[in-house]
């Protein structure tokens, strides 16, 4: 995402909620803009977008080494924990460090954010978890369920291009890639694609073993309600 | 308290999954402390936004103002992140930039400026 207005940096906030979904609000216009898509909400700046938006792509170091290992990184001075250590010196730990339980597709929702919610569509289970792809043309999710069904990865077609669909064996998460292949198959942790081609530890690799350049499409690991709220009608795999 | 890597990487699978339903998660967390009215703009609204239905945390998250960024190769030799920390990768205009959930689960949102341009994450 861009931060820039008619060419001037703007600064953001999280300043609450709105179906379900943080709201932010950059401090010189006062303008609260949805964090998904950049878009104004309401505000002077209505009509005004943040765009390009870009993925925000979640992996551990392993594989973001894999994928570039020019990566740079940054930390702030927020606690955080890293191979069984603390770091960091504000805050306290980080919410989630601690909890007991991992995310449940039948959690409630709190109590706080139900009021913030628009109508909402009953096809799929309030908080199930999947990942939500779009382009100008085309909005899906992907129910994670529906991908373990397809044993964890298989390619879809998006926009008339073949789109790998898999679930990150390491971090457990969903994600998508354009590629040129027909078939997808998990295999050691590794996913197999019917021209050669490999994706291990998130990158791509060709037959020979070369890196490959990643072209994926826009893409969150979302809740049901966040993606069907953000795209209304949305396309569900496997409908 | 001691805690293994085995452990922890649980937590911080778990943790990555929990966050990763577009914030909603991490913002329960500033609800749960407070909730003062946040400054708003007299609209226009965009076309079928309901501003009844905004819900203000009373400014409890502070961006990550990004000024310096290190290779995560260093990082990593230098024991400051694990292999199997979890992280948020950004495309900047200066190559690909990492920045840690379990920050991000409080900052939200990420601004910086690479390669002349300014960037911004938002989680």
């Amino acid at each position: 995402m861009v931060p820039d207005v008619d060419g001037k940096l703007h600064h953001f906030t999280n300043v609450g909620l709105y179906d379900g979904l943080f709201v932010m609000q950059d401090a010189e216009t006062k303008t609260l803009w949805n964090h998904i898509m950049g878009e104004a909400l309401y505000g002077p700046l209505v009509g005004h977008n943040l765009g390009p938006v870009g993925n925000l792509l979640q992996m551990n170091v392993k594989q973001a080494l894999a994928m570039d290992p020019k990566m740079q990184i940054a930390i702030s001075d927020r606690i955080y924990f890293a191979g069984g250590r603390q770091f960091g010196s504000t805050g306290g730990p980080p919410n989630g460090g601690t909890r007991q339980h991992g995310p449940d597709p039948n959690a409630e929702m709190g109590g706080r954010f139900v009021p913030t919610l628009g109508k909402e569509d009953q096809r799929r289970p309030r908080m199930e978890l999947g990942l939500g792809v779009w382009t100008s043309a085309t909005h899906r999710y992907y129910p994670m369920e529906r991908i373990r069904e397809h044993g964890g990865t298989f390619i879809d077609q998006l926009d008339g291009r073949k789109m790998l669909i898999f679930v990150n064996s390491d971090t457990n998460t969903p994600a998508a890639l354009l590629v040129n292949a027909s078939t997808a198959k998990m295999q050691d942790g590794e996913i197999h694609l019917d021209n050669g081609a490999v994706v291990r530890d998130g990158a791509l690799f060709d037959r020979g073993g070369k890196r490959q350049a990643m072209e994926r499409p826009q893409q969150v690991f979302s809740r049901w309600y966040g993606f069907a709220l953000t795209f209304p009608g949305c396309e569900i795999f496997g409908e | 308290m001691p805690t293994s890597n085995s452990e922890r990487r649980t937590k911080s699978l778990r943790l990555l999954l929990t966050v990763a339903a577009l914030g909603a998660a991490c913002t329960a967390l500033g609800f749960a402390q407070t909730n003062a009215p946040a400054q708003l703009p007299n609209g226009p609204a965009k076309p079928g936004f309901d501003i009844r239905r905004f819900s203000p945390n009373g400014g409890l998250f502070k961006t990550f103002d990004v000024e310096q960024t290190e290779p995560l190769q260093n990082v990593l030799k230098d024991g400051r992140v694990a292999e199997d920390t979890p992280v948020l990768v950004t495309a900047t205009a200066a190559g690909n930039l990492a920045l840690l959930t379990d920050q991000m689960v409080f900052h939200h949102l990420a601004q910086g400026r690479a390669g002349g341009k300014d960037w911004m994450a938002a989680f």
